[in-house]
């Protein structure tokens, strides 16, 4: 169990920057989950805490020790790499037992710790074996159990779920998180599936293109995103933005216009709206959006098709000005294209600037 | 069956005939040299088979006691301890130089790295008969001649083996040496318990191609091993086989039988890597 603190790390290949100025303290005990597109950075950050990538600027603390210098193998972190990296030549249990041997334990006492790992991750039975005679799902649990046999301070997970089928990955996120609870270990997990985040996150790092957008809780983030991107990575289907002018502002309100390209308008509850802002961009959930009567406050919508679920039904349209809309309408019936109102939630709609920063009220 | 089915049949059946009537061909035509030379040592003493031609053996006894004679009365055991040792030592050499400079080659990033393994490779370009008399001089230079070391240590540093294990050792998965890395084994470690197993299988390929070049070498041995103590089974053979040797052919033919028994062994043990090892190189060694 240990915090780890990473203060202004950056990190270059060459003249490429993939790390900015990377600020983030992890409490003991945590489970946080690094998400982001392909190419942001999740990997080259989660290797530069290990310590396999040397950065180039910033330290990065465990315990309130500085571990910048502190050889990979003895800075208390033990790392599941998606691709397993198992030694194809070893048993399973020396494959687990490997980091002891090279610290020089005794072979009894790395026995005892292998077998207590293997009963953790209910590997008993395939100690002897090879890892081409495991299932992906075995594989991984060796990989994991490698890990946990040097009892680390900080567990680092590098997409370990990727390799195998939907129905093992959510059975493994369980098992996960389960030993997450047992193990009280502080965990990092870099995935790019969003949801996989919001399932095993206390709290989500958004990362996109070497800068963290938002650290914060999965809820916190699904509902107060501080940016464009985190709110539009964050949620499936994903947040609807429509471009809207600012018509008016006043005491506690402001009036948006020709929202999503359409002729309706949109008076919102908004203390002290930067009036120097005359363009605007309206994130709504699809949730918060409502078929209604036509009116001044809805935005017409032309629905192309309806991906009808069971239990919710997402309508996908486009507005008069053509951004893509999707609206939730359960239970109800659809077929073939209509033409629809939609109204607004109040309470659901975000604003964000023309650069995608969030806009927020006073107070808020 | 069909006409047209029948015909095509009929055609895959002719055509695998032909390839085994080829391959058979091929087969006696390279059998028989050796064969020819069971037929001479184990023929009845004093009825060459030159003069009285025939394609089997007649007298096991007569090639044990040459065979014996040969072992006794001759250095030639000597020769073949000599030999086995310069093979011996030469794989073992190779395979231990060629894996530890490989696993820097295919593992590891270190300043002029491109420039220093196209400088190997270039070698491989340049004949063996270009590079002979400077090695001999330098060998020579240190005092090595006639000895085991100026036999076995120029043949040691093999361009070909380093290439072969450097294209094996490319394919090890990177994150598994950081995995290693990370469970705290050394650069040595690494290289110990890691690369060294998993590369197994090109490192037999290599010992094998290596025992059958260094079995069969004549030339080196030849000029740095001029002392009769050091002569190795190629150099003996050769004072048999030489135009003004006193023996008779069927003792030459013997002497012969016995230099290539060993790699014959060592071929049928080894047969298949050996052919894995030809297509994994794409060279003959
Ligand atoms: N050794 C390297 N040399 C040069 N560039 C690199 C190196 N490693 C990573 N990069 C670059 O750094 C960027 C971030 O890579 P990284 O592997 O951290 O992405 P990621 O977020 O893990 O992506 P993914 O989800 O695809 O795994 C990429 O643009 C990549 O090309
Ligand atoms: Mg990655």
């Amino acid at each position: 169990m240990a915090e780890l603190e990473i203060k202004s790390v950056s990190k270059s290949f060459g003249s490429v920057e993939v790390l900015r100025d990377i600020n983030l303290k992890i409490a003991s005990g945590e489970f946080v989950v690094f998400v982001g597109p392909s190419g942001c950075g999740k990997s080259t950050l989660l290797r530069t805490i290990t310590g396999l990538e040397i950065e180039t600027s910033g330290d990065i603390s465990i315990d309130g020790k500085r571990v910048n210098d502190v050889d990979p193998a003895r800075r208390g972190t033990a790392m599941v790499f998606q691709s397993y990296a198992l030694y194809p030549h070893m048993t399973v249990a020396e494959n687990m037992g490997f980091g002891l041997k090279m610290a020089g334990e005794p072979k009894a006492i790395i026995r005892e710790k292998v077998s207590q790992a293997a009963a953790i991750l209910r590997l008993e039975k395939l100690l002897d074996r090879r890892p081409a005679q495991l299932s992906g799902g075995q594989k991984q649990r060796v990989a994991i159990g490698r890990a946990i046999v040097r009892n680390p301070k900080v567990f680092l997970f590098d997409e370990p779920l990727s390799n195998l089928d939907a129905e093992l990955r959510v059975n493994m996120r369980a098992e996960l998180i389960d030993l997450h609870r047992r193990l009280g270990a502080t965990m990092i997990y870099v995935t790019h599936d969003q949801v996989e985040a919001m399932t095993l996150a206390d709290r989500i790092v958004v990362l996109n293109g070497g800068i963290v957008q938002q650290f914060g809780r999965p809820l916190d983030l699904y509902d107060d995103p501080d940016n464009r991107f985190v709110a539009g990575f964050i949620g499936s289907p994903k947040m609807n933005f429509l471009d809207a002018v600012v018509l008016e502002t006043g005491p506690g309100h402001v009036t948006l216009g020709k929202l999503g390209g359409s002729d309706r308008s949109l008076r919102l509850a908004f203390d002290g709206f930067d009036p120097s802002i005359k363009e605007v961009v309206v994130g709504i959930r699809p949730e918060h959006a409502r078929l209604g009567e036509s009116g001044p406050d809805t935005v017409p919508v032309s629905v192309g098709f309806a991906e009808e679920l069971g239990d919710v039904t997402y309508l996908h349209g486009k507005t008069p000005g053509r951004s893509p809309m999707i609206i939730r309408s359960d239970k109800g019936r659809f077929s073939g294209q209509i033409d629809c109102n939609v109204a607004f939630d109040p309470a659901g709609v975000r604003l964000f600037d023309a650069d995608g920063r969030r806009l927020r009220a006073d107070g808020n | 069956m069909s006409a047209a089915n029948r015909a095509i049949v009929a055609e895959l059946y002719t055509w695998r005939f032909l390839k085994w009537v080829v391959a058979i061909c091929v087969a006696i035509v390279a059998v028989f040299p050796i064969w020819w030379m069971v037929n001479v040592v184990f023929a009845d003493p004093g009825v060459p088979v030159s003069i009285n031609p025939r394609l089997y053996p007649t007298s096991l006894g007569s090639g044990l006691s040459k065979i014996q004679t040969i072992l006794t009365e001759t250095a030639y055991l000597r020769a073949y301890f000599v030999t086995i040792a310069y093979a011996l030592l030469t794989i073992l050499g190779m395979l231990l130089i060629g894996s530890m400079a490989a696993f820097e080659f295919a593992l590891f990033d270190f300043p002029g790295k491109r420039i220093l393994f196209g400088l190997v490779m270039l070698s491989l370009m340049v004949p063996t008969v270009v590079t002979i008399i400077p090695t001999y001089l330098l060998v020579a230079d240190l005092g090595w001649l006639n000895t085991m070391q100026g036999l076995v240590v120029p043949g040691l540093a093999s361009a070909f083996g380093l290439f072969l294990l450097v294209q094996f050792m490319r394919t090890l998965p990177r994150e598994m040496i950081e995995a290693a890395r990370l469970d705290g084994a050394s650069h040595f470690k690494i290289y110990w318990y890691i690369a060294l197993p998993l590369s197994r299988n090109a490192m037999v390929t290599l010992a094998i191609l290596t025992f059958m070049k260094t079995w069969g070498n004549f030339a080196w041995p030849l000029i740095v091993a001029p002392k009769p103590e050091i002569y190795t089974v190629g150099q003996v053979v050769g004072l048999f086989n030489a135009p003004f040797s006193h023996q008779t052919v069927d003792v030459v033919m013997t002497a012969n039988l016995l230099a290539v028994l060993p790699p014959l062994l060592f071929f049928l043990i080894f047969q298949r890597k050996i052919v894995e090892g030809i297509a994994m190189s794409g060279s003959k060694g």
